[in-house]
């Protein structure tokens, strides 16, 4: 009985330091003049916690089983040619969510109604509205309608009406293919908070045409506040693009 | 005729390495490290990826130009290494990767200068010299 009374003290011990902890961090957290989770400023994009930094892509561990015919709408085979394999090579968009998750820094800017996410790589800017509003019947895109909500100090945004692209960079691990999305799909990201130096950011993956269920990545987005000294640099690709139209002859290497 | 056919081949393959971003996977060969010394003639300091030329001279004083592509510029002043770092002129060693398309195009990853300096102009996605 007595060691039955101790255990139950240890576990409700435990259970107290665990909330004070979490209401202690959110008491840290910045927060907007309307109580709202700040997350204005620099940020790292979102990678798993501890890998190298590096371009994100997701875990074929956790990928759901296919429906019928899903399997070869996921796998593309690289052609050999640029206007297929390589969208990018020519200054094409990335997308969501592969333009978020490569290596380059994100800055974000809050305010009650609108929350502004740029990415450094082509200066990816994402309008993710606030205010209730609902999914509209828009022209697909390369980025897709992005809409928010508030759970409690959790921000939702889930995301339609996407053009069929490249998911992730997965090519750049296995050269021979790609990873597509179809049109049908919604991202469901989950934004906390967690702390002054963090935000926990979950993404979910839901496309009815390749796979049978939605599945979800954790990872978390670093502050980097030395980098609001600089800011973010001009990413315009066109720049000095290589190939364009995909036609690489245009431009002979070591000119 | 012959001459003319490689020729032609050899301009098909060569410029498929100068895609405007890339993947490093796709594009150089990670098992291909490559070493020049040589003399700076261009650089494009722009994005997605800079790009910079050597002039690399042989025994025989035959001179050989290879291209090396590198981070974006942001990446790299965020980095520490700014826009004036590599200059026309500069005597240079420059370690990175080949192109798998076996042209003179590379991945270059670390530059040094004939003072000992070093920086690292690899993209963040890029292998790294010197990296298993």
């Amino acid at each position: 009985m007595k060691r039955h009374l101790l255990g139950l003290f240890v576990v409700l011990a435990a259970a107290i330091l665990t909330l004070d902890a979490q209401t202690s961090n959110a008491r840290s957290i910045p927060r907007t003049p309307d109580g709202k989770p700040d997350f204005s400023g620099f940020w790292e994009h979102p990678q798993r916690p501890g890998a190298a930094f590096g371009a994100t892509t997701f875990d074929k561990a956790k990928l759901p089983p296919f429906v019928p015919g899903g399997e070869a709408l996921f796998y593309e085979p690289r052609t050999g040619d640029p206007r297929h394999d390589e969208p990018r090579a020519f200054c094409m968009p990335s997308g969501f969510p592969s333009n978020l998750f490569g290596p380059y820094p994100v800055q974000m800017v809050q305010s009650p109604k609108w929350l502004v996410m740029v990415h450094e790589y082509d200066r990816m800017t994402r309008l993710i509205p606030l205010d209730g509003r609902a999914h509209r019947d828009v022209e697909p895109t390369f980025y897709g309608e992005p809409v928010g909500h508030w759970e409690g100090d959790t921000l939702v945004i889930e995301s339609r009406n996407f053009k069929r692209w490249s998911l992730d960079d997965y090519y750049y691990q296995d050269r021979t293919q790609y990873r597509m999305h179809s049109e049908a799909l919604r991202t469901i990201e989950r934004l906390t908070r967690v702390d002054a130096n963090s935000i926990q950011y979950q993404i979910t993956i839901d496309d009815p045409k390749i796979f049978t269920l939605p599945w979800s990545e954790d990872l978390v987005m670093r502050a980097r506040p030395e980098w609001e000294k600089v800011g973010l640099f001009e990413f315009v690709c066109a720049e000095n693009n290589r190939c364009p139209g995909g036609n690489c002859s245009e431009v002979l290497p070591g000119r | 005729m012959r001459t003319v056919l490689i020729a032609v081949l050899g301009l098909s393959l060569s410029t498929a390495a100068a895609l405007a971003h890339h993947s490093f996977v796709a594009e150089y060969d990670g098992d291909k490290p490559v070493k020049v010394t040589g003399v700076v003639t261009k650089v494009e300091w722009m994005n997605p990826h800079i790009w910079f030329y050597v002039d690399v001279k042989d025994e025989a004083g035959k001179v050989t130009k290879w291209g090396f592509s590198g981070g974006s510029p942001g990446i790299l002043q965020r980095r520490g290494i700014p826009r004036n770092a590599l200059k026309i002129g500069d005597v240079v060693v420059v370690e990175g990767f080949r192109a798998r398309d076996g042209s003179n195009n590379a991945s270059g990853g670390r530059v040094t200068f004939s003072d000992g300096r070093q920086v690292f102009t690899a993209s963040s996605e890029d292998k790294a010299p010197g990296a298993k």
